[in-house]
């Protein structure tokens, strides 16, 4: 029961990374009572039964679509990509986070992450599902498209591997892959405590069916250790490329307003961008409600909301190269592109997202604000809305006017769209509050890494305090 | 009490025992069902006949042994049947063509259908016929949709009162012969017969006969849009009925006054051919064309100084031109220059005294035309000027009308509802047509309709007329019927069946037999009889006959050339100089689609876009800019046009180039009783026009309604705002390049924009090409931009149909579309047409993005699409920079009945739902081909393969062939100076090339009227 006290404003000795009276015991107890004795019922069942009936309507949107054709979806013939891959990139951006908190802040020993990587890396796990589901429905031809993976069946028919789109299946099919098993080896020891705190039969079956038999032996740790940081090197480079080659869907065709080199930092910057809004904008309600601002602390939420200064900025240098760029290359086709995205038919798209993705997030140069719980969740709202509208901007208007006027055209979603659109925020906060319901929210061995006892005493201790 | 409830009262008290029942009939006991059991043959199969006596039985049988040898010598069958047996000769799946001819308003033009399996698919011109001369216009390739339409009439209707019967045919006979016996006695007094123009032999013939029977009856014809106005302006100025042809491959300079010459007229598409002939810039001269028109047609849209005038002014301006050439020193008889009056229009002064002089340093070498929407006092007026211009005989050719003294159909109608109101008419027999729907609405021809006994209505569809009338009659479709035909130059033409009647249709020829009772009764014999006393004693008549079959035409039957004078007393007295009323004037014009309603069930026409607006499935009330800013709306805004207290709601589409003050509505829409298809598309503009109007309203009152009309247009969607004009302005001279002839000729290609770009370097591998390597031209100094080649790829390659709403959101699907593009000064600009299909790209970047491979590239050079193995996923389609793919967003192809299914082409996939397609430059004909010369080991003759497109265009402005053969056509056009690659600074490679336009303005006029021109 060590008690530290921190000057706050001692810069040397930094901030506490989790705060009050916390020792092994109490973190445990902390994180693991919110899947034991969940401490709101009422509020989690409202929030899941809403998240459930927008689930329900993504199914119900996705058996329509099926049933009828892609014709019940808004686009057309210069428009051949609308919501469906809109809904789809913004939805692998969200999936950045997680694996770059779990894995690039760990190779850097950036030890403020232990208090969020595990719920960043659950974000990440559900936004790619939620991506995911796009591709699959995307297609005119559902039930072929399983075409796009390499199967040797008899056909014998490959798939086109100079087409970025199949880039794409193995890009965000490997970092699916990986950030999964990242995450479910993260939860191994946790499982593991949950399974022996657990009181009933079921909960100790099913806790200690996944996780593995562990022990916490030194042994153990010393494999799982090695384990962590292999996977993490190896996910490392995965966060850049995965949205690199989601990119490449664009950059690689030769639309002007698509047909760019930029496309690929510029993606990666922007989905940091937008994981790190959703995870403060999911990070701040569960803290609150689940009595975790001791774990999760100001110093966290600061710290995010600084790479979403840095990261919007960066989004912010690309959209105004673009602009110079286009200018620069004397090509009519990508000047007007640009023209057109700005001050074109869909002016309100464009500026949507540049007052969300680079106007609001400058106020976090001030740290009062970047201290302020409303305003970060306000940001960090418009930050998801202005990365949205983005990819809105970059399939929509490159495509409604191309090189040839007689084939100009616009789209406009249909309700199924925005249907389908909605429906995916209730699949992936279905996820999401059934994973805070059923495991744990925070790294419970990790935390204890970063507590000050950690470094007092011997090393790591095992998960069964 | 019916069969169900006798059975289920039969349940409820039949004995337990009765477990199994075979049929309704056995547990119901009827006393039929009760015979048949005991029966092995049915009723009469097995007794010998009653009442044969063995005297007849020996005669038949007599009879059957001594014609037996004659069996041989019944050819050719009249008789179509179905293929139980296959005729000798005949492979599956191999194509038969048989020559026909389609008529439109009494217009033939000669025609090959394609006939797969007994199934006519596809119309292509007749080479051989001097109208078409190989190529069609788009509504006899929608033809073919017509035919199978399941909205055609299946039965007789016979209406009286609330009540409708439908009986057979020979109720129908005994009913007619009842009621002509009536009439029989009084000469035929009451009898009229109203039909639509024809100009086939056999129907004259018909007539003559009738009239003979009944001395007293009237035959009369009415068209709602005829050429009336240039067989009345003839008699005028040369004293009888003459046609007027002209001869533009000898004309230097043309004059198109109001006349669409490639749109609609009797010689549409030579006029198109002829003329564009000369345009491609190879000879030493290059013709001139001038258009001065109220609408912008496309044939203004091809002329070299186009000048918008409101129609009313026309005449005013054909005033002041004869006066100008005049004074030029052109011989104008003193007795029309003294009555010409040349205040009042507003044509600036120095374009027609360019235009006068142009023509009197022609004289012998230019033509003035005039369309069919202005009086007979411009055309008579036109006539005099071409006479004192020296074109008459040279230029301009004469012919008797072989139609011989009538009313004008105006007249003709107007006369006929005044015998019907007074209760003069007492069977009134219709051949086609649809008076209901399109005779002037002052006369109300439905009300006069209910003051006839006796109405019969032969019409393809049971449609507005037919509904009013007593009789309804299906008819048959012109490719299950045998009928004949003369074109405008007199060739007298066959119309053969390629299928049996689907329905019970007649002909026009059969319902005319069967009035006359005589026989015979069936086309096949009415048409050979007619053949027969044309081609009087010859010595073989049957070959001659199969010839003309075969042929399509009887050769040598043009009508011959009559010379006469002008009298020029008549045309000056026939002058009045015009309307000066300055307010806006409403125009009713044919429509590029339905032409006069009579299309308006066509799917392939409807959704084919209006080769200027580019609206599909609307018809709607076209201004210029200024008028619309004048009046206030924009396009689509709902506006109210008024005439003489007649108003109809229809949506604006602002046309540049339109005359000012001035609104143009097309006819044909607004149907209640078209189809399933047609019904309640676009508005009814015949609500607004009366005997007076004809074709031009004064006085129009046009009012903003506030509502707005979605038009489901195919091109400028949005392209409204700043942004995208501006973008539009520089790509313009890129995309669409045009040049002067003058400067053409002194600087070669450098008359047009050039590309200018670094080296291109391909990403991949080249593809290699082994063997042929198709190509294609497109010459933009040729297209007019018709829009035959979008509904022959229609109906060549199973394109579906998906509607308004569909279009709306940009889903169409026809693979060739028209770019139109207009520049330059909004009021008057620079419009040009584009053709574009897939252009076959060598480095095709939909091939590099697809990620199953399901567009390919073959040895040839195209770009192939399989079907089989697309998903759907739009990529290729993305990447497409010409946007030439079409996605199938739902499932399109969906026939209700077997008989829609009858008009695909048995050699093109039918694609399915979820699937990408585009143009294949016609593999399957390229295939056909290819096969036929490899089994007779020779190779493919330039020219041989023609793709769909090629083949219909009437300007020949599509050539296809092979690139490695220098000596091909199409590999000549590529090499030529005004040849380009649209976009080829992408580095894709199109295999397509585009060829220039060029024009050829009178330098004086260069700057002023024109727009901007690219240097």
């Amino acid at each position: 029961m060590g008690t530290i006290t921190v000057d706050r404003d001692d810069p040397i000795k930094g901030k506490p990374l989790v705060e009050a009276h916390h020792d092994f015991g109490s973190v445990t107890d902390a994180v693991c009572s919110v899947v034991e004795k969940p401490p709101i019922t009422k509020a989690w069942w409202i929030s899941f039964f809403i998240a459930g009936s927008g689930l329900m309507l993504l199914l119900a949107m996705i058996a329509y679509l099926f049933w009828t054709g892609i014709g019940v979806w808004g686009v057309n013939n210069p428009v051949g990509w609308g919501f469906a891959i809109v809904n789809f990139v913004f939805w692998v951006g969200i999936g950045h986070a997680g694996t770059l908190i779990s894995a690039i802040l760990f190779l850097f020993r950036q030890q403020w992450r232990t208090s969020i990587n595990r719920f960043a890396e659950a974000m990440t796990i559900f936004a790619v599902i939620c991506a995911l589901v796009f591709p699959g429905i995307h297609v005119g031809r559902v039930w072929f498209a399983w075409w796009m993976f390499p199967l040797p069946y008899q056909q014998m028919a490959w798939p086109q591997f100079r087409s970025p789109l199949l880039w794409d299946v193995f890009a965000v099919g490997t970092y699916f892959t990986v950030s999964l098993l990242f995450w479910y080896m993260g939860l191994i020891p946790d499982l593991a405590t949950i399974r022996d705190r657990a009181t009933s039969g079921i909960r100790r079956f099913a806790y200690g069916l996944f996780s593995l038999g562990w022990r916490g032996s030194n042994r153990q740790w010393h494999v799982y250790e090695r384990a962590y940081l292999l996977l993490a090197a190896l996910a490392t480079p995965l966060v850049l490329s995965v949205h690199s080659v989601v990119s490449f869907d664009f950059a690689v065709a030769n639309l002007p307003g698509w047909h760019t080199t930029i496309f690929p930092p510029y993606f990666v910057a922007g989905a940091i961008f937008s994981g790190f809004a959703m995870v403060v904008f999911l990070a701040v309600p569960a803290r609150e409600l689940y009595g975790l601002k001791s774990i999760i602390t100001m110093r966290h939420l600061e710290s995010m909301n600084k790479i979403i200064l840095a990261t919007g900025s960066m989004v912010g240098y690309a959209y105004a190269i673009e602009f110079f760029v286009a200018w620069y290359s004397g090509n009519i086709y990508e000047q007007f592109a640009f023209q057109n995205r700005a001050f074109g038919p869909y002016w309100w798209a464009y500026w949507t997202m540049a007052s969300c993705n680079v106007f609001i997030p400058q106020v976090y140069w001030f740290k009062k604000m970047r201290r302020s719980i409303p305003v970060m969740m306000v940001v960090a709202f418009f930050v998801n809305v202005g990365m949205w509208f983005e990819r809105f901007v970059i399939t929509v208007t490159s495509l409604h006017r191309d090189f040839l006027p007689g084939s100009w055209g616009f789209y406009m979603p249909t309700w199924v769209d925005i249907c389908t659109l909605i429906g995916s925020f209730g699949l992936f906060f279905t996820l999401f509050l059934l994973f805070i319901r059923f495991l744990p929210m925070v790294a419970i061995a990790e935390i204890k890494g970063v507590l000050p006892q950690a470094h007092a005493g011997h090393g790591h201790e095992g998960g069964e305090h | 009490m019916s069969l169900l409830d006798e059975f289920k009262e039969r349940e409820s008290n039949r004995n337990s025992e009765q477990e199994y029942w075979r049929s309704v009939e056995q547990l119901v006991d009827t006393p039929e069902y009760e015979e048949m059991l005991i029966r092995e043959f049915p009723e009469g199969a097995d007794s010998p006949p009653a009442n044969f006596s063995r005297r007849r039985f020996l005669a038949l049988m007599g009879a059957s042994i001594s014609l037996a040898g004659f069996s041989g010598c019944r050819w050719p069958k009249e008789e179509i049947r179905a293929f139980a047996h296959r005729p000798e000769g005949l492979v599956p799946g191999v194509p038969r063509y048989y020559a026909t001819s389609f008529d439109i308003n009494g217009h033939i033009n000669g025609i090959v259908a394609t006939s797969y399996d007994g199934r006519p698919i596809k119309i292509e011109g007749n080479e051989v016929h001097p109208a078409g001369m190989g190529s069609t216009d788009a509504w006899a390739q929608a033809s073919v949709l017509q035919l199978y339409d399941p909205d055609r009439s299946r039965k007789i209707a016979h209406r009286t009162g609330n009540q409708t019967v439908h009986p057979g045919w020979a109720q129908f006979q005994k009913s007619l012969q009842g009621d002509l016996a009536a009439l029989w006695e009084g000469g035929g007094a009451g009898l009229v017969v109203l039909t639509e123009k024809s100009s086939s032999p056999s129907l004259r013939d018909l007539r003559d006969r009738l009239l003979a029977s009944y001395p007293k009856a009237r035959w009369t014809e009415y068209e709602p849009v005829s050429w009336d106005a240039m067989r009345e302006g003839a008699k005028i100025a040369f004293g009888a009925p003459y046609r007027v042809h002209s001869d533009f491959t000898k004309a230097s300079v043309v004059v198109a006054l109001d006349d669409d010459l490639f749109g609609y007229h009797p010689t549409s598409l030579k006029n198109a051919r002829d003329i564009m002939q000369g345009r491609g810039g190879s000879g030493e001269n290059m013709n001139r064309l001038y258009a001065v028109e109220p609408v912008h047609s496309i044939t203004g849209s091809m002329a070299d100084h186009r000048l918008p005038l409101r129609a009313s002014e026309i005449e005013a301006f054909t005033h002041a031109l004869a006066s100008e050439l005049a004074k030029k020193g052109v011989p104008i008889a003193s007795a029309i220059k003294g009555k010409l009056k040349t205040d009042g229009t507003h044509v600036p002064a120095e374009f027609i005294a360019t235009m006068a002089e142009d023509l009197a340093n022609h004289r012998g070498r230019s033509v003035v035309t005039a369309g069919y929407r202005q009086s007979a006092s411009v055309h008579a007026l036109v006539n005099a000027i071409n006479t004192a211009l020296g074109n008459l005989d040279q230029t301009v050719l004469l012919t008797r009308d072989p139609e011989g003294e009538r009313p004008s159909h105006a007249q003709a109608i107007a006369d006929l509802t005044a015998d019907m109101n007074a209760g003069r008419v007492k069977v009134l027999a219709m051949l086609g047509g649809n008076p209901v729907y399109d005779a002037p609405a002052d006369l109300d021809f439905g009300a006069a309709l209910a003051k006839v006994p006796t109405s019969i209505h032969l019409s393809l569809y049971d449609d507005e007329t037919s509904q009013k009338c007593t009789w309804h009659l299906p008819q048959a479709h012109y490719l299950e019927s045998w009928n004949d035909a003369r074109s405008w130059d007199g060739t007298v033409s066959t119309v053969q069946p390629l299928i049996d009647t689907l329905y019970e249709g007649k002909t026009n020829l059969e319902v005319v037999a069967m009035m006359l009772g005589e026989q015979p009764f069936s086309g096949f014999e009415i048409v050979r009889r007619t053949f027969r006393s044309m081609a009087g004693p010859v010595i073989d008549f049957e070959k001659g006959w199969r010839r003309a079959l075969h042929e399509g035409i009887v050769e040598n039957t043009a009508l011959p050339t009559a010379r006469t004078a002008l009298n020029a007393a008549a045309v000056a007295g026939a002058l009045h100089g015009g309307s000066h009323d300055e307010g806006y004037e409403v125009l009713f014009t044919h429509d590029a689609r339905v032409f006069d309603g009579r299309f308006a069930n066509s799917g392939w026409l409807q959704e084919m876009p209006d080769p200027m607006t580019k609206v599909t499935w609307d018809n709607t009330a076209n201004m210029s800019p200024a008028s619309a800013e004048e009046l206030g709306v924009k396009t689509g805004d709902i506006v109210s046009v008024t005439v003489e207290g007649k108003s109809l709601s229809i949506p604006v589409y602002v046309m540049p180039g339109h005359a000012s003050r001035s609104v143009s509505i097309a006819l044909g829409y607004g149907r209640t009783a078209a189809g399933h298809v047609g019904d309640g598309v676009g508005a009814n503009a015949y609500a607004l026009r009366t005997t007076k109007t004809g074709y031009i309203a004064h006085g129009g009152q046009i009012k903003g309604t506030g509502a707005k009309a979605k038009l489901a247009t195919t091109q400028d969607h949005y392209l409204i705002d700043d942004i995208g004009m501006s973008g539009y302005d520089k790509r313009y001279s890129a995309i669409v390049r045009e040049g002067q002839f003058a400067d053409y000729k002194k600087n070669g290609k450098n008359a047009f924009h050039q590309d200018h770009h670094p080296p291109l370097v391909s990403l991949w591998k080249e593809p290699d090409f082994e063997g042929t390597a198709w190509g294609m031209s497109v010459d933009l100094s040729k297209c007019t931009g018709c829009g035959t080649c979008v509904i022959a790829c229609v109906a060549e390659n199973n394109i579906p149909v998906v509607g308004k709403d569909e279009v709306r959101r940009g889903r169409e699907m026809q693979w060739l579309r028209i770019d139109r593009y207009f520049h330059g000064d909004k009021e008057n600009p620079t419009a040009i047409h584009q053709p574009l299909h897939c252009q076959q790209c060598e480095n095709a970047p939909c091939e590099q993005v697809c990620p199953v491979g399901a567009t390919q590239h073959n040895q040839e050079g195209l770009n192939d699409m399989v079907y089989n193995r697309c998903i759907g996923t739009r990529y290729c389609s993305n990447n497409c920079p010409y946007k030439v793919r079409r996605f199938n967003y739902f499932n399109n192809q969906d026939p209700v009945t077997p008989i829609e299914k009858m008009v695909y082409n048995p050699n093109v996939t039918v694609r399915s739902r979820g699937v990408m397609e585009k143009c294949t430059w016609c593999v399957q004909r390229i295939n056909r081909v290819k096969i036929d010369a490899k089994n007779h080991k020779r190779p493919i003759r330039d020219g041989e393969i023609i793709p769909a497109c090629a083949q219909a265009c009437p300007t020949r402005a599509i050539e296809f062939g092979d690139l490695t053969d220098d000596k091909s056509a199409v590999a000549k056009k590529h090499k030529s100076k005004r040849a380009y690659h649209l976009l080829a600074e992408l580095n894709v490679q199109p295999r397509n090339v585009f060829l220039a336009r060029l024009k050829n303005p009178h330098p004086a006029l260069t700057e002023s009227t024109n727009g901007h021109h690219h240097g």
